[in-house]
C-alpha cells in the first residue's frame, strides 16, 4: 500500500498551484525548444538553472523535468513537418512521419505523435512507481560485457529498419561506425583521424550531422522540385487521425512504451536506442511492412511512445541510485546539488515529497502537453502553407543557430553544411541516413565497452557467452542475422520493395 | 556671485567627466565572459554560475558564463589564452587538468603558465578512496595487501585518460609497488556506476560523487585526500594518516584570465573573488559540491601551478601516459 500513499503524496505535491504553474512553464518552454531545430533541452536547462535558485527544490525540479519531456514532444513536430530531427530521439520519427506529411497527412501524424507520447507517459509514470527499485537493480547488472552485446543487437536492428537495399544499409552503418571513431579514444587517450583539428577531439557531434543529413539535405533536394510542396500544403484539411489510424497505432504504442521503459533505464544507451529498437520491432511485426518508410502510422506511434517512455524512465537511475543515465540527467544532478540535495540512493527516503512529486508531475505534465499540443496541430500544419522560399532560409538559419549553440562553436556550422552536401548525395543515390546516425552514436560506445570488457577479462572473448544476459542478447542478434540471410526473407523484401 | 561659483563647479564637473580618471582606466568597460571549458552541469559550471551574478553586482558590468567544451578543456582554455589582453575574458576550470595538459599533449596550442594569468584558486574538493563492497578489504592497509597479493587483478576506475584520478592511482601504485589495472570510463558518473556494480573495484572520486554511496553501503570508503579528515565521514583517515602518498590529490578549481591583462584589473578581480568567496552562502554551496573554499590569490595559485606542472609532468612522462 506504500505505492498508493506515495502516489497520493506525489499527486498532492504536483497539483499545488505553484507546482502546476512551474510544470506548465516547463512543458511550454520544452515544447518551444523542441520545435526549434537544434536548440536542445541541455543548453536550455543549463541556462535556466540559475533562475531556479530562488525556487523551492521540488518546483525547480518539476520545471526542469517538464522542459526535458516537453522537448520530446516538440522535437517530433519539426521531424514530421520539415524532416529536421533536432534530437537523436526524433530521427526515426522523420522516416514515416515526414512521409505522412508529404502525403498530406501531417495532421494525423502530429496527433498520433502527441497521443502516443501521452499514452507512453502515463504508462511510464506507473512503471516508475511500481518498478523503480527492481529496474535499477537491472541497470546495475549491465556491465561492459552486457552493453557490448546490447549494442551489437541495436546496430543489427539498424540494418533491419532501413528500407531499401541491405547492402546500402550495411554500408551506412559502417560509415557511421567509422565516423564515430573520430576523436580521442577513451581507452588509450590517442587522438584518431582528427588531422590536428582540436574541435574533432571529442568526436563528431551528433546534432550537426543529423541536421545536415536529414534537414538541409532534404531541403536541397526539395529545391529541385518545388511543385511537390504545393501538393503538401493543399491536402492538410483532415487533421484528426481516423479510427483506423488509432486502431493500427494502439498495439504499436504499447510495444513502443514497453521497449522505451526498459531501454530508458539503462545508462549510456541514451536517447537513440529506444525509438530505433521500437521501430525495428514494429517493422518486423507489422502486417503491412511495405508501408514502413512510406508513411506508416505505426512507424510514428511506436518510436514516439518509446522515446517518451525512455525519457521518463531515464529518471529511475537518477532517483534510485543517484547515477545519471545521460548528459541531461547529469545536469539534473547538478541542479539538485545546487539546491543542497545530495542525489543518491537515500534520496527516495529523505526527500519523498520531491521524488514522488516529480514523478506525479510527469503525468500531470504529459496531460498538459496533450492539451497544449492537440489544438496546436492545426497551427503547425498551417505553417506548411508558408511559401517554401520563406521557409527554407528560416529553417537553415535556425539550424545554424542551433548547431552553433551546442558548444558555441563555428566549426559545428561548417560540419553541418558539409553534411548537407553529403545528405543531398545520399538522397540522390537512395541511401538511408538513419543507420549512419545510429552507427555514429553507438559506435564509440560499442568500441569502448568491448575494449573495457577485454581489459577487465584479460582478453577472454568467452566472457560474452558466459554472462547470461549478454549470451541471450547475442543469441537474439544471431537469430536476426539468420533471418536477414534466409532466402525467403530476401525474396519477401524484394517483393515488398517492388510494390 | 553664487551663480559664477555654480558655473565654476559645473565646469569642473564637466572637465572631470571628459577626462578619463585613473580609476576609470582600471575599471570594466563592457560585458565580462567567464569561459567554462566543459559542458554545463559539472562543478566548474556550477561554480561559474554561482559567482557570475555576484561579480556582476561588484563590477557593474554584465558577467556571462559561456560553455566551450571539448579537448579535455583545452579548446576553452585556448580561446581565453588568445583573447584580447584586457581582462574581460575569464577562465574557470579544473586546474589539475590544466597542470597536466602540457605533459599530456605534445601539440598543446597554448602554455598554461605563459598565456594565462592566475586570478585565484576557488575551491579544493578532496578525493574519497572507495572500493566495491565485494572486494574483501575494509582498510587501506588491507587494500594494499590485497592488491599486492593479486597483481594485475584489481581494477581502478578513472573518469578519463590523463585526468587527475587516472594519475593518482598511478602515483600510489608506483610508490607502494602495487600493480593494478587502470580502467578508463567516460566521466566520473560512469566510473562510479562501474564500481557500485562491481565491474571495477576501486575509485578515487570527489566527495559529491562518492559520499552517498559510501554512506549507503554501496561503496566502502577507505580514506580521504586533503589536509584533514572530513566532518561528513569522520571515521575515514586522511591519505597521510593511512600512509598513502599523493595526499594532495583532488579537484582544484581556479579562475584565470588572459595573460598580459592590466594588473589593476587582475587585482580588482582577485579582491572581488575573495569577497564573494567570503560570503557564507557561497561557502555553503561550495561545501554542497564537496569542497572547501580556497581563496589565496594569484601568487599562491601561480606557485601551485608551477609545482604541479612539474610533479604531475614527471608522473606522466615516467609512465608513458599519452593524451594524444
Amino acid at each position: 500500500m506504500d505505492l498508493f500513499s506515495n502516489l497520493a503524496l506525489g499527486l498532492a505535491t504536483a497539483v499545488e498551484p505553484i507546482n502546476l504553474l512551474y510544470c506548465l512553464i516547463g512543458v511550454v518552454i520544452g515544447t518551444a525548444i523542441g520545435v526549434l531545430p537544434g536548440i536542445g533541452p541541455i543548453p536550455t536547462v543549463a541556462l535556466l538553472l540559475p533562475f531556479t535558485f530562488g525556487l523551492d527544490a521540488t518546483s525547480a525540479f518539476i520545471m526542469l523535468a517538464g522542459i526535458f519531456y516537453g522537448a520530446q514532444y516538440g522535437g517530433s513536430t519539426t521531424a514530421i513537418l520539415v524532416n529536421v530531427p533536432g534530437e537523436t530521439s526524433s530521427v526515426v520519427t522523420c522516416l514515416d512521419g515526414h512521409k505522412m506529411a508529404q502525403q498530406g497527412r501531417a495532421g494525423p501524424a502530429l496527433a498520433i505523435a502527441a497521443i502516443s507520447s501521452f499514452y507512453a507517459g502515463t504508462i511510464a509514470t506507473v512503471v516508475i512507481c511500481l518498478l523503480s527499485l527492481p529496474l535499477s537493480a537491472l541497470a546495475l547488472k549491465f556491465t561492459a560485457v552486457e552493453y557490448f552485446s546490447l549494442l551489437v543487437l541495436g546496430l543489427l536492428a539498424a540494418v533491419v529498419l532501413a528500407h531499401g537495399s541491405v547492402m546500402k544499409a550495411l554500408a551506412m552503418v559502417l560509415l557511421g561506425l567509422l565516423l564515430g571513431l573520430i576523436g580521442i579514444d577513451v581507452s588509450s587517450g590517442a587522438a584518431r583521424m582528427t588531422f590536428g583539428v582540436a574541435e574533432l577531439g571529442d568526436g563528431i557531434d551528433f546534432v550537426p550531422v543529423a541536421m545536415g543529413l536529414f534537414g538541409l539535405g532534404e531541403i536541397m533536394a526539395n529545391l529541385e522540385r518545388p511543385p511537390v510542396r504545393q501538393v503538401v500544403s493543399q491536402k492538410v484539411r483532415d487533421l484528426i487521425p481516423s479510427w483506423a489510424d488509432l486502431k493500427a497505432s494502439f498495439p504499436a504504442m504499447t510495444r513502443g512504451t514497453l521497449i522505451g521503459c526498459i531501454l530508458g533505464v539503462l545508462p549510456g544507451g541514451g536517447a537513440a536506442l529506444p525509438p530505433f529498437t521500437a521501430y525495428a520491432v514494429e517493422k518486423k511485426l507489422s502486417k503491412n511492412k511495405a508501408m514502413f518508410g512510406h508513411g506508416a502510422i505505426e512507424g510514428v506511434a511506436a518510436p514516439e511512445a518509446a522515446n517518451n517512455a525512455g525519457a521518463q524512465t531515464s529518471f529511475i537511475p537518477l532517483l534510485t541510485l543517484g547515477i545519471p543515465a545521460n548528459a541531461l540527467m547529469a545536469l539534473m544532478i547538478g541542479a539538485l546539488m545546487m539546491h543542497g540535495i545530495q542525489p543518491g540512493p537515500q534520496i527516495m527516503t529523505e526527500q519523498p515529497q520531491l521524488v514522488w512529486g516529480v514523478i506525479a508531475s510527469m503525468w500531470v505534465g504529459n496531460l498538459m502537453l496533450l492539451v497544449i499540443n492537440l489544438p496546436l496541430v492545426g497551427i503547425w500544419v498551417s505553417m506548411l502553407k508558408i511559401p517554401y522560399r520563406l521557409m527554407f532560409p528560416a529553417i537553415a538559419l535556425l539550424c545554424c543557430i542551433g548547431t552553433y549553440g551546442i558548444a558555441n562553436s563555428v566549426f559545428n556550422i561548417w560540419l553541418m553544411l558539409g553534411c548537407a552536401l553529403v545528405g543531398y548525395f545520399f538522397i540522390k543515390v537512395g541511401a538511408e541516413p538513419a543507420p549512419l546516425l545510429l552507427g555514429l552514436v553507438l559506435g564509440p560506445q560499442l568500441e569502448e565497452n568491448f575494449r573495457r570488457a577485454m581489459l577487465l577479462s584479460d582478453g577472454d572473448l568467452l566472457v560474452f557467452l558466459q554472462r547470461p544476459i549478454s549470451a541471450v542478447l547475442l543469441v537474439v542478434a544471431a537469430m536476426l542475422i539468420l533471418v536477414l540471410l534466409s532466402p525467403t526473407v530476401f525474396r519477401k523484401r524484394k517483393e515488398a520493395l517492388a510494390e | 556671485m553664487l551663480r559664477s561659483l555654480c558655473l565654476l563647479v559645473m565646469a569642473a564637473l564637466v572637465g572631470a567627466a571628459l577626462q578619463p580618471s585613473a580609476a576609470e582606466a582600471q575599471s570594466f568597460t563592457r560585458a565580462v565572459r567567464i569561459v567554462v571549458p566543459y559542458a554545463p552541469g559539472g562543478s566548474s559550471d556550477i561554480l561559474a554560475r554561482l559567482i557570475a551574478p555576484k561579480l556582476q553586482e561588484a563590477i557593474g558590468q554584465a558577467v556571462v558564463v559561456e560553455n566551450k567544451p571539448g579537448g579535455s578543456g583545452n579548446i576553452g582554455a585556448d580561446a581565453v589564452a588568445k583573447a584580447a589582453k584586457d581582462g574581460h575574458t575569464l577562465l574557470l576550470l579544473d586546474v589539475g587538468t590544466l597542470a597536466l595538459a602540457p605533459s599530456l599533449f605534445a601539440d598543446l596550442t597554448f602554455d598554461p603558465q605563459k598565456d594565462l594569468a592566475p586570478v585565484g584558486m576557488i575551491m579544493f574538493a578532496p578525493y574519497v578512496l572507495a572500493v566495491a563492497p565485494q572486494l574483501p578489504v575494509k582498510s587501506v592497509a588491507e587494500l594494499v595487501a590485497y592488491a599486492k597479493a593479486n597483481p594485475g587483478k584489481v581494477a581502478v576506475a578513472n573518469s578519463g585518460i590523463g585526468g587527475m584520478n587516472h594519475v593518482t592511482p598511478i602515483r600510489i601504485g608506483k610508490a607502494l609497488g602495487i600493480e593494478w589495472k587502470n580502467v578508463p570510463y567516460r566521466g566520473g558518473a560512469a566510473a562510479t556506476r562501474a564500481v557500485v556494480s562491481g565491474e571495477s573495484q576501486v575509485i578515487f572520486n570527489g566527495v559529491s560523487g562518492s559520499l552517498q554511496f559510501v554512506k549507503n553501503g554501496q561503496l566502502v570508503g577507505l580514506a580521504v585526500s586533503g589536509p584533514a579528515r572530513l566532518a561528513s565521514v569522520p571515521d575515514l583517515p586522511t591519505f597521510d594518516e593511512a600512509k598513502l602518498p599523493a595526499g594532495d590529490s583532488g579537484t582544484w578549481q581556479g579562475l584565470m584570465v588572459t595573460a598580459g591583462s592590466p594588473p589593476e584589473l587582475i587585482a580588482k578581480l582577485d579582491a572581488e573573488l575573495r569577497k564573494i568567496l567570503a560570503n557564507p552562502d557561497i561557502a555553503q554551496k561550495i561545501a554542497d559540491l564537496g569542497g572547501t573554499v580556497k581563496a589565496d590569490g594569484p601568487a599562491a595559485f601561480k606557485a601551485w601551478l608551477a609545482e604541479n606542472v612539474k610533479t604531475l609532468g614527471e608522473v606522466v612522462r615516467e609512465n608513458g601516459i599519452k593524451g594524444e
